[in-house]
């Protein structure tokens, strides 16, 4: 035992001088973005905020993508059920309380992805993505036929920030930005406990070889399934706070086009780099927002574009190579 | 006391009976060899005991437990252990870590989702205790995928013993190793094995005859004889349709 413990502590403290600078790095974008508002245009400041809200959603789908190798091609159901029950709360029952509405709005997506959870999980593999695809396609069709509660096809326009329950102080955007900083730095610590504790290590297990892991004594359908409902709240999250955003809510919000641009961040970022559909958001937002500028209606030509080069040149994702190039770095200069 | 009984098992695939109508019992402390040709029904019918398939009639019992309807990761915890004849290790991970995953499985810490999996120091300790038992040691920090192919099947071994079975499952357990390692190998599954049943399929000889208390043949899932290797050495029947048909070699097929 006494060994043991005294080894571990070597481990760790090896591996604490190593990623020292890794932190530091990750301690200066944080200072970044926090000094950024004044200096950047509100368009900018707009679209950094969307970058942190899809970067919640994308890791959250990494969760089951990456981590427990469930392709789900369904996730926005859950970001949109999130959308949908904090805009129909606010805008039909003028609810304003936003820590009211986040919390029916991840309550929401729970109980949705508990629900669908015991559908989709019946099945793995090719099948797992085509129901998942189903139950996304599913709630679309609820969201345009409910016409009197969603808004139908044009959905619900007009959403305004919220009341964050501070008497003297209303939401802008710029404060907005920080709340939602605030919020993608929980979830990001939140996430990454999970997939560092057992419970994580297990994921990772199942995507590595399922019936090993039964054999081993894993409830392997439990392991999913818990995956499958955490990663629909925090889709959830990520999905009230995307309303505030962009000030509308949509029916392709919980449809297979969310689904799929959420699977291509994190595919385009790395799904094996615990921040790499962080990057891939931020990618796949800014380059979108900035194209349609400048060609408007070529985007999705162009977003199939990157997918296919980043598939073809940068295989893995683009985060894989930059922590590959970090450590060449790391070696040439003799930091460990 | 009997660890495992298998009453009156039958699998079928579709038209293909797999296994008919098998009856075994395995007592407590037993070494068990199952030996057959070629699909005879050997690694289905651990797949069945594991509950990795279903069976289509008969039941199960381990340690006078009925476990023919509970879930493979439920016969583990009851005591069940099992090994693969192509080896299964999380290759994208370190030694280390897939014994830790393995020793993780047997606790309750097992849904554990905010305390970090490296800080659990006492499965540390333990994980070290059997790479060490394994000469493994100064390789945790490998890929298992990167480690040779000897060490895999000692790894693999190591996955199924960390939960600490009662009754060990083991399919070839010396599957593809050269004959200079099997000596060693063997040895090594005795002193970590000590005090668990074991039932093994296997196809070498060498190993039956150096492990085994007990033999049982299977031949098209019909256990067509049972005894103690020497028994099963002179069993006429059994020389012809499984150790070749020299019927002047007393033995033939044994090195």
């Amino acid at each position: 035992m006494k060994t043991g413990r005294t080894d571990l502590h070597a481990l760790g403290m090896q591996a604490w001088r190593g990623r020292l600078a890794l932190y530091g790095a990750y301690a200066l974008i944080g200072v970044i973005i926090i000094l950024l508002p004044p200096f950047v245009s509100a368009d900018l400041k707009s679209m950094i905020t969307k970058v942190l809200i899809y970067g919640i959603f994308a890791l959250s789908l990494n969760l089951l993508f990456g981590y427990t190798g469930l392709f789900s091609l369904g996730h926005a159901a859950f970001f949109g059920v999130g959308s949908y029950t904090a805009a129909i709360l606010m805008m039909k029952y003028g609810i304003g309380n936003f820590w009211l509405l986040i919390a029916a709005g991840l309550l929401a997506a729970t109980i949705c992805a508990a629900f669908f959870g015991f559908i989709v999980l019946r099945v793995s593999g090719i099948y797992f993505l085509l129901v998942s695809l189903a139950i996304g396609q599913l709630l679309y069709s609820v969201a345009i036929k409910w016409r009197t509660m969603t808004g139908g096809i044009n959905g619900i326009a007009g959403i305004t920030y919220p009341d964050i329950g501070i008497p003297w102080f209303t939401l802008t955007s710029t404060s907005f930005y920080y709340l939602v900083f605030i919020f993608f730095v929980i979830c990001l610590f939140l996430l990454y406990r999970v997939v560092k504790s057992p419970f994580g290590h297990a994921l990772q297990g199942i995507r590595g070889d399922e019936r090993r892991m039964q054999c081993l004594g894993y409830n392997t359908w439990l392991y999913k399934y818990i995956a499958f409902v955490v990663g629909g709240l925090f889709a959830g999250i990520a999905g009230v706070l995307a309303i505030y955003q962009s000030g509308v809510v949509g029916p392709t919000s919980l449809g297979v086009l969310t689904s799929t641009v959420v699977m291509l961040m994190v595919i385009i970022g790395s799904d094996r780099v615990f921040l790499g559909p962080v990057l891939g958001a931020a990618l796949v937002v800014l380059l979108g927002h900035y194209s349609s500028i400048y060609i408007a209606e070529r985007w999705p030509m162009i977003l199939g574009g990157i997918f296919v080069l980043s598939v073809m040149f940068l295989r893995g994702g683009v985060s894989i190579h930059l922590v590959r190039l970090w450590k060449k770095v790391q070696y040439r200069y003799g930091s460990t | 006391m009997e660890a495992l009984r298998i009453d009156r098992l039958s699998k079928n695939f579709g038209g293909l009976r797999v296994l008919r109508d098998l009856s075994l019992t395995v007592e407590a402390g037993e070494y068990v060899a199952i030996i057959g040709p070629n699909g005879a029904g050997k690694t289905t019918l651990l797949n069945v005991i594991t509950g990795e398939l279903s069976a289509n009639t008969g039941r199960l019992y381990l340690f006078g437990k009925d476990i023919t309807a509970m879930p493979t990761h439920q016969r583990v915890h009851a005591g069940l252990g099992r090994s693969f004849q192509i080896t299964r290790l999380f290759y994208d991970v370190t030694a280390l870590d897939n014994i830790s995953l393995a020793l993780q499985a047997s606790r309750p810490s097992r849904y554990q989702m905010f305390r970090r999996a490296a800080s659990y120091s006492e499965v540390f300790a333990e994980a070290e205790g059997l790479l060490k038992a394994i000469d493994l040691w100064d390789k945790k920090d490998e890929l298992a995928a990167g480690i040779s192919y000897g060490e895999q099947r000692k790894m693999e071994i190591i996955l199924a013993l960390a939960s600490k079975p009662k009754l060990l499952l083991m399919d070839e357990p010396t599957s593809g190793l050269a004959p200079a390692e099997i000596d060693g190998f063997i040895r090594m599954v005795k002193t970590l094995a000590a005090g668990t049943t074991l039932v093994f399929a296997a196809h070498d000889m060498d190993v039956v005859f150096d492990l085994a208390h007990r033999v049982i043949v299977l031949y098209y899932g019909q256990i067509i004889a049972e005894g103690t290797p020497e028994q099963i050495q002179g069993n006429r029947k059994v020389k012809e349709i499984y150790l070749g048909v020299e019927k002047d070699a007393p033995n033939a097929g044994v090195s």
